[in-house]
């Protein structure tokens, strides 16, 4: 859990935090960079969220997460192995967070 | 949809090729090919081609490449399917013609407006139930509105998929009543914005 | 690369714990592969997302709203060229952030309450907005909004008499909506400022009215 001292530093807008988390914060920021260097266009983006917040028992930023990961696989940018491997990489410890 | 996000748990992918300080590219050529393919695409070819031309690599030498590798053949397929270099010229790396200029692609070729619609005009919602993307909320379907102003045109998103047909269209905010909706009188109305084929008008 | 460990569960690590981290949460490391994927492949960088991160943390937000409304209420011409096409108006207050095309202002009048939703997901004017707030993209109100308008309103404290109009607005398409309150009685030649001030981000999407001088002062 984030300390107190922590979490009254966090941004807050209108009492609330922005990104709850900072890997909200990343997934947010990565689907508007890609999308501003012409990756998709945002009706692109748009749809898939569409289809994950489908489910409701998803917390949002996973959806978005879920969204941007169906189009940047779709789109050959990424590939299925390679992330399903590095996820396991995040997961196991085999890798440094902090990058 | 079934996620790609499941992934926790999964069996088959053998022992992780972990490399150490692993390197953004392992060649320098692999980054002048990333370079080449941001440079190309979209001005020579669309990224439905690019993947086409992926997906058309012989099995056997789709498996052998690696993926810059396969990147550096899908650009050479498209740049000779384009006329813009030979195969011999790949050969040879000389240029023998000079290639012609790319086509004109602008960034975005939006239509002017013309409007089927004028704000006042009665409108029904299609009754449509496509099996993919669509922007037509359920709970107006089959209703009757009002226009309330128009914008645009936009891309259609039903047909607009992985650059598929681009349809501009009109977008509609159309007005229909609480009482139209829902059956209930609550001085209550309701916007919501609607592509030009998803309305007929109300006769 | 550090060295691998063996690790022996039963061990209390209480007293190594910069050696031993927690390993992220599933979406922690989805978030991470995806990062780390597209960095590598030089698609994008880490800076960029930075930038992006920390605009809509620190500069982005409904302060640039409350701007424009303050601008709105005390200049009618200005009222009159943002209601006819809000994204120059809103560029000629110069505050920063992205474009605000497809922006539509709408205006609330004595007869008219309006009030912004996205049904099919979170559409939201980010531009004088920033980011949504995590009940506007509930699935409660984004299927309540549309239905029963005055019913959330009123849970969230707004009470309007029957003889105010409702009018929803489903952000459906790529237009985006930003509502322009009316200006609160007794603000008489206030300051742009002290006007702004009294602007909420709940005020421009509807679910609530600025506040009035009296309130504001307690």
């Amino acid at each position: 859990m984030i300390d107190r001292a922590v979490a009254d530093s966090l941004p807050r807008k209108n009492g609330e935090l922005v990104f709850e988390a900072p890997w909200e914060g990343r997934a947010f920021g990565m689907a508007v960079v890609m999308h501003d260097r012409g990756a998709y266009r945002w009706g692109d983006f748009r749809d898939r969220l569409v289809e994950h917040i489908s489910d409701a028992s998803v917390p949002y930023y996973e959806s978005w997460l879920g969204a941007l990961e169906s189009l940047l696989l779709g789109h050959g940018l990424i590939e299925q192995g390679e992330l399903k491997t590095r996820f396991q990489d995040f997961k196991q410890l085999r890798r440094d967070p902090v990058f | 949809m079934n996620g790609v996000h499941d992934m926790g748990g999964m069996h088959g992918f053998g022992p992780v090729p972990i490399e150490a300080d692993e390197p953004a590219f392992h060649a320098s050529w692999e980054g002048r090919v990333l370079a080449m393919q941001l440079r190309t695409r979209g001005k020579w070819y669309h990224l439905d081609e690019f993947r086409n031309a992926i997906e058309r690599i012989p099995a056997a030498r789709y498996l052998d490449a690696g993926y810059y590798e396969r990147w550096l053949i899908a650009i050479e397929t498209l740049m000779v399917d384009k006329g813009v270099v030979s195969p011999g010229e790949l050969a040879t790396g000389h240029v023998m013609t000079p290639a012609a200029a790319p086509p004109q692609r602008p960034p975005d070729d939006r239509p002017p407006l013309r409007p089927r619609f004028d704000p006042g005009d009665r409108v029904v919602a299609r009754n449509l139930h496509p099996e993919s993307h669509t922007r037509m909320p359920r709970y107006v379907r089959g209703r009757r509105g009002v226009v309330r102003s128009v914008s645009g045109p936009y891309l259609l998103p039903d047909t607009n998929v992985h650059g598929g047909s681009r349809d501009w269209e009109p977008v509609y905010a159309v007005e229909f009543s609480a009482l139209e909706l829902w059956g209930q009188n609550a001085n209550t109305v309701i916007c919501v914005d609607l592509w030009e084929s998803y309305l007929e008008a109300d006769v | 690369m550090s060295d691998r460990h063996t690790h022996d569960h039963d061990h209390d690590h209480d007293h190594d714990h910069g050696h031993h981290p927690e390993p992220p949460s599933d979406a922690e490391a989805r978030a991470l592969a995806l990062e780390s994927l597209l960095r590598e492949k030089g698609l994008i960088s880490g800076e960029e997302i930075d930038r992006i991160v920390s605009a809509y943390e620190h500069d982005i937000g409904p302060m640039i709203g409350a701007r424009v409304v303050a601008r709105a209420w005390t200049d009618p011409e200005y009222r009159r060229r943002l209601l006819a096409d809000a994204a120059p108006a809103v560029a000629e207050l110069a505050l920063g952030g992205p474009s605000a095309t497809n922006l539509t202002v709408i205006a609330n009048t004595p007869e008219v309450h309006n009030l912004v939703v996205c049904t099919l997901c979170s559409c939201y004017p980010w531009a004088v907005l920033g980011l949504p707030p995590s009940w506007y993209k509930s699935p409660a109100y984004r299927s309540r909004a549309v239905r029963e308008p005055r019913a959330v309103l009123h849970e969230f404290g707004l009470e309007l008499p029957d003889s105010v109009r409702v009018n929803v607005w489903d952000s459906s398409s790529d237009l985006r909506y930003m509502v322009l309150p009316e200006r609160p009685v007794g603000t008489e030649g206030w300051s742009e400022d002290e006007l702004a001030a009294l602007v909420t981000r709940d005020c421009m999407i509807g679910v609530a009215r600025p506040q009035t001088p009296a309130a504001a002062r307690s």
